[in-house]
């Protein structure tokens, strides 16, 4: 019989769309943590009021600047991209990325970690449910056997988004999860840990098992995967090196279902700069680290869906100190093959001259609710009559960006 | 106490005596140990079943139990013990103060700090934290300065923040942990490390066009005092943030002190929760807003339940809650009569073993409990860092989160420090495994029963029994590694 391996790679010459119908299998979803100022990303520049809202900060439309490294790149005719992610720009050229604007919540209380807390446990303002939406998107997922590679989250923590799933693992590096012992050791240890940690299948109980199960199946992948070392280009940061991971664990097939990744340092008060600067620099991590990502996947890049998210966006207009404040809408990326992408969807709100009113944060007006946009990711892997299980209590908007 | 000049010089001439042919630290613990940092002869034994509430107390309120602090609490009973750690200056602490006096940085004034190294700051601010929380003998002091280190959190990698910590963590975090909680908030409001975490020294108006920088206003309101629920609004946002604008840091002269400049500051009325604050009131602002916010009913709440959840359960009981807030409310805002309150409660009691405890707990009660002889040098810190938790290292300003729950994920870590502590594989650590054996009693004769006893607090299940038997009876170090592994030792 031929191995699952074998028979996948046949595919993947045979139709690298054939795969893709076959196994969608994975999403990775980055979060932006911060409030990422999206207006900055994905510049409006058909809209005037644009630059006279941020004096000091808005990038120029792309007819300025041409040839040099911080003209931005047309997307349309009303809007274009940092010029610092350029490197995404072949994605969405090539259909494989859309952007979906004035995403958001109804979270009016400004906060980071309401607004987040929120926004991973996919509820509406002051409907509290219990756990992640990423843990019950895994429930809901019935093809597949749950596993503690199901769902990863690079780092040290578990994110809320994941709270409550059946089996979660963190790692910052895949060679690394390895008990540190003498091999005489080994034996005893370990049945004594696997005893102490079956003794009770609480929260720790469960850490525990899957703890040893995790150092089993990854000493497994090590020993298989030798030739498998990430293609050049990911940024030498914490960032890079984490999607790194996740492409390994995609390519060596051990039934990755969802990876979880951060990007800090998105909360631009100050300073936030232009074509260059703080905000720029996060930009050129995350641009460089996806397309790394993507080259890095290859053929496996039918497998996987990407998502960019941040809690909220900024406020439209920059403050005394050439930063942003917290603000409403933002902007979402979506890639990933058989995503309608070259598009940006949703309709421009305008930037209204908001003055002194402030009704919570001002900022972008809200077009999606940000379930909506989740909503039609799951809709690739569950069955339509539960995505109310992994969004109750919730009627999503059709947007379209998915085939 | 504080440690007065002549014991300090005496334990100077001491280090001197000993052989100079000996490592600096290796003289340092030959000191420190003979200042008490030893394990007594015998430890006493309390066999039960469920945990003993005396080590119950001792687990919440300290970093974990040194050997012989279970027997001196037993002997002067929880009042008094605790009546002694809510006055630290009482507390002889020369041991610590020795262990940890080669972190000279963290005693400078930030103009001398500019002189350093980032990596030589940054090494002294974290070792520093871990050595004054594993060896101090003032352990109720040192557990608050973590949890207002994380109330009040500072990244120490964002700009100049590094520079300043340091001050912050002498001027504010330590000389007001056990004081009022007003007078916390107020220091930290103009400290410089938080003027420059949080942006309020970009915050100013000096001409009419001028839009406030609210960054720390919004954490000021939502995270130091009223909770994200408290019951302000944004326009109360904007408003603290006009209070706030014209707080500076200097950058030449006296660099790295903060300082008022009424040019940058909004003169103008304005309304901050109901409360009208005068036109022309300059820097005086500051102080009625920290007034205002500290006064509000919702701040008494805010902070009961996060010492609540803190110290008795992630998901705080309403009723004590209540109560710790009326006590708040009633002393205004005193720390040591919130925490007695606290403490002394019902609830309290009843909880033993039901928190996790995050990583940095786990490590130092971990090099508590067996007594370690340790530096924290670079090999110790990776093992934190890998669990998560080093200190000064959270980016954002609601802290480490005080849950067990998201620490989960890097268990593995947990076990590979403990089995590298005692197998000796973590550079300069030392546990006195020999000692720590003989004073325990029975350990020898009876399987893992009595040391695990000593670490939990309570007799092993028969299933824990069971797991430590599969140990060689000749390995007492992957035995007290197994019970720092076991999901027992990660409660408390």
């Amino acid at each position: 019989m031929k191995s699952r391996r074998a028979f996948l790679a046949q595919l993947a010459l045979a139709s690298e769309d054939a795969l893709t119908s076959l196994d969608a299998g994975v999403l990775v979803c980055v979060f932006l943590r911060g409030g990422a100022d999206t207006l900055n990303m994905f510049i409006p520049y058909g809209d005037d009021n644009y630059y006279k809202v941020r004096p000091s900060i808005a990038i120029a439309e792309p007819a300025k600047n041409r040839g040099t490294s911080t003209q931005s790149l047309r997307l349309n005719d009303f809007y274009a991209l940092h010029p610092k992610l350029a490197p995404v720009y072949p994605l969405f050229a090539d259909g494989q990325m859309a952007i979906v604007q004035a995403v958001g919540s109804d979270n009016e209380s400004g906060s980071h970690f309401d607004a987040q807390d929120q926004m991973e446990h996919g509820e509406g303002y002051g409907k509290p449910l219990n756990g992640g939406w990423l843990a019950r998107y895994l429930r809901a997922r019935a093809d597949k056997k749950v596993t503690p590679l199901s769902a990863i989250a690079i780092g040290a923590t578990v994110p809320e988004s994941l709270r409550s799933a059946p089996s979660v693992t963190a790692l910052t590096s895949i060679d690394d999860v390895q008990m540190q012992l003498p091999p005489r050791d080994a034996e005893a240890v370990s049945a004594a840990l696997t005893s102490l940690y079956s003794q009770r299948m609480d929260l720790l109980g469960q850490a525990g098992k899957d703890t040893l199960e995790v150092l089993k199946r990854l000493e497994g992948l090590r020993r298989h995967d030798g030739k498998n070392k990430p293609s050049a280009g990911y940024p030498d940061t914490e960032f890079g090196k984490g999607l790194s991971q996740i492409a390994r664990l995609t390519k060596a097939d051990v039934g990755l279902q969802i990876a979880c990744i951060n990007s800090d340092g998105w909360d631009t008060h100050f300073v936030q700069g232009s074509t260059s600067g703080i905000q720029a620099d996060r930009m050129d991590e995350l641009a460089r680290g996806l397309a790394a990502f993507d080259k890095d996947l290859g053929p496996c890049r039918g497998r996987v869906t990407t998502i960019v998210m941040t809690e909220f966006g900024r406020r439209i207009y920059e403050n005394v100190s050439g930063g942003t404040d917290h603000g409403r809408g933002f902007a979402m990326m979506v890639i990933g093959k058989g995503i309608k992408g070259g598009r940006i969807y949703g309709q421009w709100p305008g930037l209204a001259d908001q003055g002194d009113f402030l009704l919570g944060p001002s900022g972008l007006a809200i077009t999606y609710d940000y379930r909506s946009v989740l909503a039609e990711i799951c809709s690739r892997n569950v069955p339509f009559d539960r995505i109310a299980q992994v969004f109750p209590q919730f009627d999503p908007q059709t947007i379209g960006f998915t085939g | 106490m504080k440690l007065s000049r002549r014991s300090l010089l005496q334990s100077a001439l001491l280090l001197g005596a000993v052989s100079p042919l000996v490592g600096c630290e290796h003289l340092s613990s030959e000191v420190t140990r003979r200042l008490g940092e030893e394990v007594p002869e015998k430890v006493g034994a309390y066999p039960g079943d469920s945990i003993d509430p005396d080590f119950h107390f001792l687990s919440r309120t300290t970093y974990g139990c040194w050997p012989g602090d279970l027997d001196y609490l037993k002997s002067v009973g929880q009042q008094h013990w605790l009546e002694e750690q809510l006055h630290p200056d009482t507390i002889d602490d020369k041991a610590c103060m020795l262990r940890t006096r080669r972190f000279e940085t963290l005693n400078l004034d930030a103009g001398t700090c500019y002189e350093f190294k980032k990596t030589a700051l940054q090494d002294d601010l974290v070792r520093h934290a871990i050595l004054t929380a594993t060896y101090s003998k003032r352990q109720l002091l040192e557990i608050m300065v973590g949890f207002w280190s994380d109330h009040l959190n500072i990244y120490s990698q964002k700009a100049d923040c590094i520079y300043l910590k340091g001050i912050d963590d002498r001027a504010v975090i330590r000389s007001h942990a056990l004081g009022k909680f007003k007078d916390l908030i107020r220091a930290s409001a103009s400290s410089p490390a938080m003027l420059v975490y949080l942006d309020g020294k970009e915050n100013k108006k000096s001409k009419p066009s001028d839009v406030p920088n609210e960054n720390y206003a919004r954490e000021l309101l939502e995270l130091h005092t009223m909770g994200v629920h408290g019951g302000y609004s944004q326009h109360d946002v904007s408003e603290v943030a006009r209070c706030l604008t014209g707080w500076r840091v200097r950058d030449r002269w006296r660099r790295g002190s903060s300082y008022f400049d009424l040019s940058m500051h909004d003169q103008s009325r304005k309304k901050v929760l109901g409360q009208t604050i005068a036109a022309l009131g300059g820097s005086t602002d500051l102080d009625k807003v920290v007034e205002i916010v500290c006064k509000h009913p919702s701040t008494a709440t805010h902070i009961a339940t996060k010492l609540v959840r803190h110290f008795v359960a992630e998901q705080p009981p309403a009723s004590l809650v209540k109560q710790v807030a009326a006590t708040f409310a009633a002393t205004d805002g005193d720390i040591r009569s919130v925490l007695t309150a606290l403490f002394m409660s019902d609830e309290f009691r009843a909880s033993a073993g039901q928190k996790i405890k995050r990583p940095m707990h786990f490590v130092i009660s971990s090099l508590r409990a067996t007594a370690s002889d340790t530096y924290a040098h670079k090999p110790m810190l990776e093992y934190l860092s890998c669990m998560g938790e080093l200190p000064y290292q959270h980016p954002t300003p609601d802290g480490y989160p005080d849950v067990g729950r998201p620490w989960l994920g890097t268990l593995l870590w947990r076990w590979n420090f403990a089995f590298a502590l005692l197998n000796g594989t973590i550079p300069q650590t030392h546990i006195p495994l020999e000692q720590l054996m003989s004073a325990v009693p029975g350990t020898v004769a009876s399987g893992g029963s009595p040391l695990f006893s000593y670490f939990i607090g309570r007799n092993p299940t028969s299933t824990e029994l069971f797991a430590l038997s599969k140990i060689p009876a000749a390995r007492p170090d992957l035995l007290v590694a197994l019970i720092l592994s076991s999901p027992a030792f990660q409660r408390y």
